[in-house]
């Protein structure tokens, strides 16, 4: 699909064709998540009680981001596009570290380690594609302050399995769910933004 | 004696906006037993009390908006309380992002219709459940419809993504189709029952002309 068509100069993507990129990327991308967890959970994680544990939340909770549907559409559309910048930048340095750790796994089946590069990448094209949207809403400006470290590499690679094992298990629990989050909001500001909420 | 330890059976939510949960009781020990069910949300020590016993009918705890938030794990316990004593329910965590069961497809509509080379299909159309708010975007939803001859064995399932309307072509002059719809939200949740029963009477001169 040539991106300028026959020979006009200054042409841009849409905001509806850059929307539909994003949306179309971070629905892979969660769906993604969601198999590599329950691969993980499947395979690692039964009879462990893991999920009793993994209550402690994620490094990204601490980004107040919304929860139900009213807090959703009641937040300002440069806020929630904002706030998915943030846990998509939060997310580069776990995910370098998951794709690289993961190898460590006893047994780590071929399709686990392929997903975890795969989304490693994609958040990256994700991110660059967020940083277009938003840059085309506000006028150039793409505010850089939402992020929230990840401390979480030490535990991914202690001695003892169980700890370890649950350190990945929380991991993917946190990617799926935040993948989750950004496609959910994806969808939300495309039908607030392009579709006048008529989706 | 005390009463058994009760059973959490299911939670489900129909719209991505509230959800409930059933239990099954234990057996009473022999004296009049109620039931309290109680839950924590991830990230907070605080324990809260089911807010609404009723709406949902016996056994059941209903969570309207108010109380209810996604990506959230909800620890879940009932406790059974007679005169002699009370035992507690083992855990049930949940999160409502994947308990999403909606409601059947409604308004469907099935049309014959012939193209401009005269070949004849069938078009279908539906609509959401109502309750479902697809609009806004907050919940996507996903179709997948099934037909079969009235008299046939074998239903054919044909997944449809987000659309609510298709076109279906080969069908069989002559004879009576039944066609069910049901959905499911895009990543999580379950699908719905199917839609009621439909019936369309292709005509025996539903055919190509050559």
């Amino acid at each position: 699909l040539p991106i300028c068509p026959n020979g006009s100069i200054n042409c841009q993507v849409s905001l509806e064709e850059l929307f539909d990129r994003a949306v179309k990327l971070s629905h892979y991308i969660h769906s993604l998540s969601s198999d590599i967890f329950n691969e993980f959970d499947e395979r690692y994680a039964q009879g462990r009680g893991f999920i009793a544990k993994a209550v402690n939340g994620c490094h990204t909770s601490s980004l107040t981001t919304p929860e139900d549907k009213e807090q959703a559409q009641q937040i300002h559309h440069e806020d929630l596009l904002n706030l998915v910048l943030g846990v998509l930048r939060s997310w580069n340095d776990p995910l370098v570290h998951l794709a690289s750790e993961v190898q460590s796994i006893k047994e780590a089946p071929e399709t686990i380690l392929w997903k975890a590069v795969e989304i490693e990448e994609q958040n990256k094209r994700l991110l660059e594609g967020m940083e277009k949207i938003v840059g085309r809403l506000h006028s150039g400006e793409v505010g850089n302050e939402i992020y929230s470290p990840w401390e979480g590499l030490p535990s991914l690679q202690l001695p003892d399995e169980d700890s370890r094992l649950f350190a990945f298990y929380n991991l993917l629990h946190c990617l799926r769910r935040d993948s989750h989050k950004i496609d959910n909001y994806l969808k939300l500001l495309k039908c607030r933004l392009i579709h006048d909420n008529n989706c | 004696s005390p009463p058994e330890k009760p059973t959490i059976i299911k939670c489900r939510s129909p719209e991505k906006e509230t959800f409930t949960c059933w239990w099954k009781p234990g057996s009473n020990g022999g004296h009049p037993t109620n039931h309290t069910l109680l839950y924590s949300k991830e990230g907070e020590e605080k324990v809260y009390e089911c807010p609404d016993y009723k709406t949902a009918g016996p056994n059941s705890c209903y969570f309207d908006k108010k109380h209810t938030s996604f990506w959230t794990i909800y620890n879940i316990t009932v406790r059974a309380t007679n005169e002699i004593g009370s035992n507690v329910s083992d855990p049930h965590y949940v999160d409502v992002t994947y308990i999403v069961q909606p409601d059947p497809p409604v308004n469907i509509t099935l049309e014959l219709k012939k193209s401009v080379n005269r070949k004849p299909y069938l078009v279908l159309t539906w609509s959401p459940p109502p309750l479902a708010d697809v609009r806004s975007g907050w919940l996507t939803l996903e179709y997948e419809l099934r037909l079969k001859p009235e008299e046939g064995e074998e239903w054919e399932t044909i997944f449809v993504g987000q659309q609510t309307q298709c076109k279906m072509f080969s069908l069989n002059p002559g004879k009576r189709y039944i066609v069910q719809i049901h959905c499911k939200p895009d990543h999580h949740g379950s699908w719905s029952e199917w839609s009621p029963e439909m019936y369309i009477q292709i005509p025996t001169d539903f055919r190509v002309k050559d």
